[in-house]
């Protein structure tokens, strides 16, 4: 029995299991009790568990995450109140409408610049950073349990921290920037000009640890071996980098980057809660932003999936193409 | 030989600066949080600011407990995201014991299926969500928060339950089998036990996120008394003057439970298994 536990002899797959369970059992001279175990059992009735066992989740993500999606497709070819049942079928007439409405294609570019800016940071810093971490020093175990934070705590208490941090007059940054004498007066910072450079510094702060965590889970595999080999033939710390860490983290940089871009793209909370009540929100108003105002705030939900059903057709679109230019990184990830 | 001791030394000071920078970032509007929620009124808005409150005071507390629904805010939002842990887990994890243990047709497809809709965000699904909601009759419910909830929670609970119990090796319930157990007590007694730290873990990532959500809540509930959280803290802003004090307190308290678990699963998240587990 003892045997069985060892770890070379552990496959992934149950056919492979069954097959070293009988070669094990044979070794064992216990054949005779092991044959008669999986190998036998009903096949159909196996079919039928797994189907039932899986049936719950199944259910639950059709029901309530891809039907509400398909939906969404429907709705927006209606023209419906949010609140009230009244509804009627107008083709595609809520996309023609998007089409000549100035407030869309502003919305997609407030959208497409966030989001660029966002991605952009937080893999940089989060590719650094991770660096750092992944180094020895003293305290590192605790630096990154405190790096995580910002990435753990609820959206709302990220906003409302840099709403007090970044205040035009009581906020402790305009206190600092002009004691410093960096700038003469306070910024604005929530003001038109600023609103959108100020949630972009705070998006990065809230997300930039999600790139780190998954760089420095990938880091942590790569052999040392690699690194003293590379130091015996006298590359520099650059070089390293270069030609040891990117290759390596190049897979999961593919899937951290598509991922981080989906949801800066379709980021919602933090851009309505940085908008909300600071009177520029319309400064900021992403797609996101603007598919849930009309939607909830002009009760058109008919545009609002149209919104959706288009933030979701970029997606797509922007994904494939991802997929065809980093082919390669594609097969790694 | 001195020439290449400095140079070490100083690459030693560089990374030390750039720990203490990322400890500092991430530190630092947290202690201003707590400062600011101890500081009266009056030290609120002083210039210039101090970290350390001059006479600092319980009262922002107090009155968050007594003046604003905060203690029912609070309750709805232990209420729905525990439901909402407890319905997840047990789907997910029946699902990931599927997905591992039994051969069916198209198991990968809906695999891959599952790990599709991890891409899905909130906003995209939220809008027909709320109308679908709203026919079937149970809007403005905890209910249907709960549901919403476990849609989004459960792709990605999956995959990660999926991930901890390949981990977990098929001889040891193969053996109990042998040893006459039934599937049902294999599992009790082998594979649960195995899979529990997992099963903590990825409670406590559905849990933050259940804790942490926005848009759900803001779009599903109406009514004040069954508001979570971070939408009852968000109202707090829509009097005439920001009482900051207040605000901060209110933070502070919501963060509190998020940072005690996220303590709890910590290790997991560095040691990378659970590497991208939380969505958002």
């Amino acid at each position: 029995m003892t045997d069985m536990s060892k770890p070379k002899l552990q496959p992934v797959v149950p056919s492979g299991v069954r097959s070293t369970f009988v070669l094990v059992t044979a070794k064992l001279g216990i054949m005779r009790r092991a044959t008669c175990i999986p190998v036998t059992r009903p096949k159909r009735r196996e079919q039928l568990t797994g189907f039932l066992t899986i049936a719950p989740a199944l259910i639950l993500i059709l029901g309530l995450t891809l039907y509400p999606v398909a939906y969404s497709i429907w709705l927006s070819l209606l023209e419906k109140h949010s609140f009230f049942p009244q509804q009627r079928f107008v083709g595609l007439e809520n996309y023609f409408y998007l089409w000549k409405d100035p407030e869309f294609w502003s919305s997609l570019w407030l959208g497409t610049v966030y989001s660029i800016w966002t991605i952009f940071f937080q893999v940089i810093l989060g590719v650094a950073a991770a660096l750092i971490l992944n180094e020895t020093f003293v305290g590192r175990g605790l630096v990154r349990g405190i790096v995580l934070f910002p990435y753990m705590i609820p959206t709302i208490v990220a906003v409302i921290l840099w709403k007090w941090l970044l205040n035009d007059t009581y906020g402790v940054v305009n206190y600092w920037l002009v004691a410093l004498g960096i700038v003469w007066e306070p910024i604005c910072w929530l003001g038109a000009d600023h609103i959108m450079l100020s949630t972009i510094i705070m998006s990065i702060w809230q997300f930039f640890p999600f790139v780190l965590l998954s760089i420095l889970a990938r880091l942590q595999t790569i052999p040392p071996e690699l690194y003293e080999a590379a130091k015996v033939d006298g590359a520099s710390a650059f070089r390293r980098f270069v030609h040891v860490t990117l290759p390596q983290i190049r897979g999961i940089l593919f899937v951290v980057i598509l991922l981080r871009s989906i949801w800066m793209f379709t980021k919602f909370d933090t851009v309505w809660l940085m908008g909300e009540g600071a009177g520029a929100g319309r400064f900021i108003r992403t797609l996101p932003v603007y598919a849930y105002m009309r939607t909830l705030t002009y009760y058109q939900a008919g545009l609002g999936a149209a919104l959706a059903v288009i933030m979701f057709g970029i997606l797509v679109v922007c994904t494939v193409i991802y997929f065809g230019l980093f082919r390669e990184e594609a097969d790694i990830g | 030989m001195n020439r290449r001791r400095l140079q070490r030394l100083s690459t030693r000071g560089l990374l030390y600066v750039g720990a203490v920078f990322l400890a500092l970032q991430a530190a630092f509007p947290f202690l201003w949080m707590v400062s600011t929620s101890f500081k009266p009124p009056v030290e609120v808005f002083a210039q210039p600011p101090s970290f350390i409150p001059h006479g600092p005071t319980w009262d922002n507390f107090w009155r968050l407990f007594t003046a604003t629904g905060f203690l029912t805010y609070f309750r709805n939002s232990i209420i729905v995201s525990g439901l909402a842990v407890l319905l997840t887990m047990v789907v997910s994890a029946a699902g990931a014991y599927s997905l591992t243990r039994y051969q069916y047709l198209g198991r990968e497809k809906i695999a891959g299926l599952i790990l599709c809709t991890y891409m899905f965000a909130p906003i995209m699904v939220v809008i027909p969500f709320f109308i679908l909601v709203k026919k079937v009759g149970i809007e403005n419910t905890h209910f249907a928060l709960v549901l919403a909830f476990t849609s989004f929670c459960l792709p990605f609970t999956l995959w990660l339950m999926r991930a901890f119990f390949k981990t977990i090796p098929l001889q040891l319930e193969e053996a109990a089998l042998v040893d006459g157990a039934g599937r049902v007590r294999a599992l009790i007694y082998v594979v649960l036990p195995l899979a529990l730290p997992g099963i903590i873990a990825t409670s406590i990532f559905t849990f933050i996120l259940a804790w942490n959500d926005y848009i759900f809540t803001r779009i599903l509930i109406t009514s004040d008394e069954l508001k979570t959280l971070p939408v009852g803290v968000q109202d707090l802003f829509h009097s005439a003057l920001i009482d900051w004090g207040l605000i901060m307190a209110a933070g502070m308290m919501i963060t509190i439970p998020a940072l005690l678990f996220f303590i709890a699963v910590q290790r997991y998240l560095i040691r990378g298994w659970g590497a991208g587990a939380v969505k958002g």
